[in-house]
């Protein structure tokens, strides 16, 4: 072990804790919820403590991108090859967000968790969780993230089943089989780079990888797209997204926040470690994703519009979002030295887009607590009169549809930006990959999907917050006057009023943060101040506000509703229930199982069959070697002979203590057990004997004639 | 001395098993304290053999000393001991799982009828077992080969029902039809080799006339079939499953370590120290061995999806994680054979505990299938804990053992390089997805129960015994602490495999 300790401890910790919570938990509740609380506190802590000390040691040398002294930790021989985590800019400022969302989600699932079962369970999986997290996130070569990836999918599974209905574990079971067979694939990349470039260290890959790309191009990418299953399949990227919509909104809705913020990203983690080290600039690659990424923006918000679910909208929208971070991966490999601005895209992104999920679904959870209900139609009007959490669903709302002044339109801008910028390379026919044509449509699906965005969570907002139930109105407005505490208060409210400030002073907290964070992305110097205010920038913002209105009011209120009997509309589900990939893909995987299995099962009767065949056939058994027992005559006869015996002793000699007699039914059945014994070890041994014999007679036969 | 100690952990078992056979006869009562002073001298028996085989080792093995039991036939057809590397692992691993399976199968046992054959048997096979790792020579591989085969059939007929007796049979076609082929492997070595004895590379010499390319790996192919039936190899598994029926502590430490470990073990010999990988490398019994390998991972881990009785599933898993050893040993590399005898140690771990875990459930609540265990887990807390240890060592994860088995059999397959890699690697993949689900779906029916099971949650606590658990817990922890740091071990294996360690 060398390096700093601390950051062994960063991930080490949670998972102690987790014992330890797990030990008072069978105490005391209550100070198992505070010590949950200390616990995620102390990481956060450090978390801070080291972000605070890497910034200052770094004393303002120009030059390099990143103002951050990076520290390493080593642990040689762990689990093979060994532990390795590292600590820089972007890994301290992500690590320190995922531990700001533990820390406000386990404040908030104190009152959500109040009535549920196994909640000792929960937190003991909560914070195992958030050491496998920091883990991922602290690693420094594949191995370690594949590492703590693994634990991570298998300890989140438990949020994913924690209800124990039947939803929860269907949606736990696609959850498990996605996250093993990721697992799997991943692995198998690992092994083909590990041979191939002998290394799996982030530092050292990229040179093999450049020393190796002339001659191994193609297992490079096979490799690379193994590797990259894995961590695709936890960010959700279509097609691997089949678990997703049905897993985050079936979780309690603190891990659902955790699921959609934090753990999709440590997938887009995975996603750009191999993208940046081993793919850097690469244009090929950043093609493939930034397709990948286009699917899974549009496929997500076109679920997310569809669906009439509070958390299954947030969760799809989570999907598009992931995509969108993708686009700026792609962008990141097809701009190649001058990717600055997708750099920062991508990374405000995805602090964006936590920080986002973190209150929408936290806010989801509070009507979920008190109504135990997620249906539009049910919940719809429950937010009215209660100003507070109208506020907090909105900032989030606004954030993520991109409305100037949140922060959600600062990310969307950059990665809207990298477009436009490769689009005016290709225009110059500078590009690899398309046309300006081509760029130009890939900008509008953009532009287009930003407005389903906007559309989708006006939707969510209207039907909570401003129409009111048909039905039960009255009680809504009265009957849940205390519908929160002040700690879910405090943890809805505080990440709330971050993303305003985010998104009113870019100049200064968000570009800092992504200058501190570019180092990991091997990004090309830094580029110019973007003004995010000027008129040119906002109007992408614009037009997409425009098209989301287009989209609510054109599609969402007219086709996507239904005027019922009574005539109240109500949202409907139009989705065609075939087009749900994941009952195909089980069904795909069921049929395959049942196949092979029939085929084992015919293969396993090769060899028996074969010597059944013989013995009906060339090993016949004769007819003779069926012994009747019962008319064997020398036992009867014997017995007969024992019985007068005793009859003549039992009138002479023995006439007052006369011997019993039943020689003849007792050495009948002694004969028959004998008879019988004897044929089966006779069968089995004749039967081996005769395997014995023809092996030496062969042996014999070559001996004599052959040698 | 050494010499006379390396006689010791096979003789004494096999002296005080049938020891215990003539003076239990007639006495097949089951009262306390006749348990009781049985169970305190099998375990001084197998504890003083087991602490022999670990100062055998410890004490080094320099010079290669060897310990000549008598000739055959002339010099040549000598049958001898001698502990080298590959024998040590191997010896290590059994002589550390045996003490405690015997402590576990003393609380399985009480109350049965004929303990005493019972525990005597068990306890004779240990002596073979050794004698199997500690042989110096083919022709001594071969005799406590065919010996084990006879010391085990009667533990596999203990229940005396139909169904074992069908077991039993079906074990002793196989298996004494498997040495009849192994044995025409031992005659071509005898006559085209330089000696019988084990020495890493092979023993082949070219120069003796009538030497053909194509017989002799025919005839390799033919004992590696042989030596196939006990390690489960399609299409000579068929025994396994059935064996099943035997009590668990026969399949958890003969059917998923003993016997068949004994079987991989013998064809490792057969590969590496008899016919010599550099012979068959490349050759079409190269390709024949390893597609029968394959196809067996792949066929024990889709039966054992489709199975829903606990232990024949395991059974299944077992013959699939057995090719897995295989897999290894017919790589035909160092690296290969490195992470076969690393699979062979974890495996056995992981299986043990899973067996022993689903005996535990067998025996205090007797429920045999997997959809019966729904909401279980609050019954048996730590048994169900150590269960989910071993499944996912068994799938493969990191921090278990069953990673560093696994990493180390797919360095090996890419290492053997082109298509015969890639469709190694495929098929690794294929079955740790299968093992995946064969394994959670167990944990997860006893852990998360359906809305309707969780009735059996209330019945209350019912852990077995210390006996039963403390090993169990043992293996589970070993586990873990074996995925966490495997360093020495590992190269150790390796040194053995790359011949630098005798």
């Amino acid at each position: 072990m060398s390096g700093n300790g601390m950051l062994l401890f960063l991930a080490a910790w949670p998972m102690t804790a987790a014992l330890l919570s797990y030990i008072i938990g069978r105490f005391s509740k209550k100070s198992r919820d505070f010590f949950a609380d200390g616990a995620v506190l102390l990481e956060f802590a450090v978390l801070l403590g080291l972000l605070l000390a890497g910034v200052l040691a770094w004393g303002g040398e120009s030059g390099a991108a990143s103002g951050f002294v990076v520290s390493e930790f080593c642990w040689e021989g762990f689990c093979g090859l060994g532990l390795h985590l590292e600590l820089d800019g972007f890994r301290a400022l992500y690590g320190l967000i995922a531990a700001f969302m533990w820390l406000m989600t386990t404040v908030f699932s104190r009152e959500y968790l109040a009535r549920y079962r196994n909640r000792n369970r929960y937190y003991l999986f909560v914070l195992l969780t958030l050491g496998a997290t920091m883990g991922v996130f602290l690693a420094a070569d594949l191995y370690t993230a594949f590492i703590f990836f693994e634990i991570m999918s298998f300890t989140s599974y438990a949020w994913v089943a924690h209800d124990e209905k039947e939803a929860a574990m269907r949606a736990a079971g696609t959850y498990l089989g996605v996250a093993v067979i990721g697992g799997m694939v991943t692995l198998m990349g690992l092994f083909l780079f590990y041979h191939v470039a002998g290394t799996l260290e982030f530092s050292e890959l990229l040179p093999a990888c450049r020393a190796l790309w002339e001659e191994k191009q193609g297992t490079l990418y096979l490799a690379g797209g193994l590797t990259a299953f894995g961590f695709a399949a936890k960010a959700g990227v279509f097609p691997l997204h089949i678990w997703l919509p049905k897993a985050h909104p079936v979780a309690p809705a603190p891990a659902s926040a955790l699921l959609s913020g934090i753990l999709t990203k440590t997938g887009i983690f995975g996603l750009l470690a191999v993208s940046c080290n081993v793919f850097r600039h690469d244009p090929f690659w950043g093609m493939a994703v930034f397709a990948f990424g286009m699917l899974t923006m549009f496929g997500g918000a076109l679920l997310a519009v569809f669906s009439v679910d509070l958390k299954r909208t947030l969760a799809c929208s989570s999907m598009s979002q992931i995509g969108f971070i993708l686009v700026g991966i792609g962008m990141q490999g097809l701009l190649g030295e001058e990717n600055a601005l997708a750099v920062r895209g991508t990374f405000l992104h995805m602090v964006n887009h936590s920080l986002i999920k973190l209150v929408l679904f936290l806010a989801a959870g509070v009507v979920y607590m008190n109504l135990h209900q997620l249906n539009l139609n049910e919940i719809r009007g429950f937010g009215r009169k209660k100003p507070l959490l109208a506020f907090c669903f909105l900032m989030g709302a606004l954030g993520i549809g991109g409305i100037p002044l949140w922060n959600g339109y600062v990310s969307k801008t950059l990665l809207h930006e990298s477009i436009v910028e490769y689009g005016a390379l290709a225009a110059e026919g500078l590009s690899v990959y398309g046309t300006a044509a081509f760029w130009k449509g890939a900008e509008w699906i953009f532009l287009v999907c930003g407005g389903m965005t906007v559309a989708y969570m006006t939707k969510l907002f209207v039907a909570l917050f401003v129409e009111r139930s048909p039905e039960r109105q009255e009680e809504f407005d009265t009957k849940y006057g205390r519908y929160w505490s002040l700690e879910s208060k405090l943890a809805v409210a505080v990440p709330a009023l971050l993303l305003p400030l985010m998104g009113m002073l870019p100049g200064l907290v968000m570009d800092p943060a992504a200058e501190l964070g570019a180092g990991f992305f091997g990004g090309g110097a830094s580029a110019r101040p973007v003004r995010y205010f000027s008129l040119e920038n906002l109007s992408g913002g614009l037009v997409s506000i425009a098209i989301g209105a287009l989209i609510y009011f054109g599609v969402i209120r007219t086709a996507l509703m239904r005027k019922r009997a009574d005539g109240v509309r109500v949202y409907v589900d139009r989705w065609p229930a075939w087009l749900d990939l994941e009952n195909l893909m089980r069904g795909v995987g069921r049929g395959l199982l049942a196949v092979s299995a029939v085929l084992c099962r015919a293969l396993d009767r090769i060899l028996d069959g074969s010597v059944v065949f013989a013995r009906k056939t060339t090993h016949r058994q004769l007819k003779e070697d069926k012994i009747q027992v019962s008319r064997n005559r020398l036992a009867y006869w014997t017995g007969c002979f024992l019985e007068w015996n005793s009859d003549l002793l039992n009138k002479t000699v023995r006439r007052k203590r006369p011997v019993e007699k039943a020689y003849v039914r007792r050495l009948m059945e002694f004969e028959e057990k004998t008879v019988r014994t004897n044929r089966i070890i006779n069968e089995s041994l004749s039967f081996a004997l005769l395997l014995v014999c023809i092996g030496l007679i062969v042996v014999l036969l070559y001996l004599l004639w052959i040698r | 001395m050494q010499v006379l100690l390396m006689t010791v952990p096979v003789l004494l078992p096999l002296a005080g098993g049938f020891f215990m056979l003539v003076m239990g006869t007639g006495r097949e009562g089951a009262g306390k304290k006749q348990e009781r002073n049985r169970l305190l001298f099998m375990e001084a028996v197998v504890l003083a053999a087991s602490f022999s085989v670990w100062a055998l080792i410890l004490a080094g093995r320099e010079g290669g000393r060897e310990a000549v039991l008598f000739y055959l036939a002339g010099k040549d057809l000598k049958v001898f001991f001698r502990l080298d590397g590959a024998g040590c692992v191997f010896a290590g691993l059994v002589s550390f799982l045996w003490p405690f399976a015997t402590l576990y199968a003393s609380e399985y046992m009480e109350g049965e009828e004929r303990q005493n054959s019972f525990f005597a048997f068990y306890t004779m096979a240990y002596g073979v077992t050794l004698g199997i790792a500690f042989a110096g020579n083919l022709v001594t591989l071969y005799l406590f080969y065919e010996l084990l085969t006879l010391v085990t059939f009667p533990l596999v007929l203990h229940y005396r029902n139909r169904e074992s007796r069908a077991a039993s049979r079906k074990y002793l076609y196989y298996s004494i039809g498997g040495a009849a082929f192994a044995f025409m492997g031992l005659v071509f070595i005898l006559i085209y080799g330089n000696t019988a004895d084990f020495i890493l590379g092979g023993v082949l010499n070219r120069g003796v006339p009538g030497f053909r390319v194509n017989t002799i790996l025919f005839m390799y192919v033919l004992a590696f079939f042989g030596f196939g039936v006990k390690a489960a190899l399609f299409p000579v598994h068929g025994w396994l499953p059935k064996a099943s029926v035997a009590p668990t502590p026969v399949t958890a430490l003969l059917h998923a370590v003993a016997v068949v470990k004994s079987g991989a073990f013998a064809i490792l010999r057969l590969t590496y120290y008899s016919y010599g990988a550099d012979f068959i490398r490349g050759t079409w019994a190269h390709y024949v061995v390893l597609a029968a390998v394959l196809v067996t991972i792949v066929y024990g881990s889709t039966m054992a999806v489709r199975e829903a009785h606990l232990k024949r599933r395991l059974a299944y898993s077992t013959i699939s994680n057995l090719s897995y050893v295989l897999f290894g040993v017919v790589m035909m590399n160092p690296l290969g054979m490195a992470a076969a005898l690393v699979h062979m140690v974890f495996h056995a771990l992981m299986k043990i505990c899973a067996f022993f875990c689903a005996g535990a459930i067998m025996h205090k609540t007797e429920k045999n299938f997997v959809y019966e265990l729904g909401g279980m887990g609050r019954q048996m807390p730590v048994t169900f804990a150590c269960f989910t240890v071993a499944g996912l060592s068994l799938m493969g994860l990191p921090l278990f053992a069953g990673f560093i088995s696994k990493w180390n059999l797919a360095r090996s397959a890419v290492a053997a390089g082109g298509a015969l890699g890639v469709t190694a690697v495929g098929v690794l993949l294929y079955s740790a997805l299968m093992t995946g689900i064969y394994m959670l779906t167990v944990t997860v029916r006893a852990l998360f129960p359906n809305e309707g099971e969780k009735t059996a949650a209330l019945v209350g606590r019912t852990e077995p015994g210390w006996r039963m658990l403390a090993p169990t817990v043992l293996f589970a922890v070993l586990l873990v602490v074996f995925g966490v740091y495997s360093g020495p071990l590992v190269r150790f294996i390796m040194e053995v495999a790359e011949g630098v360690m005798v």
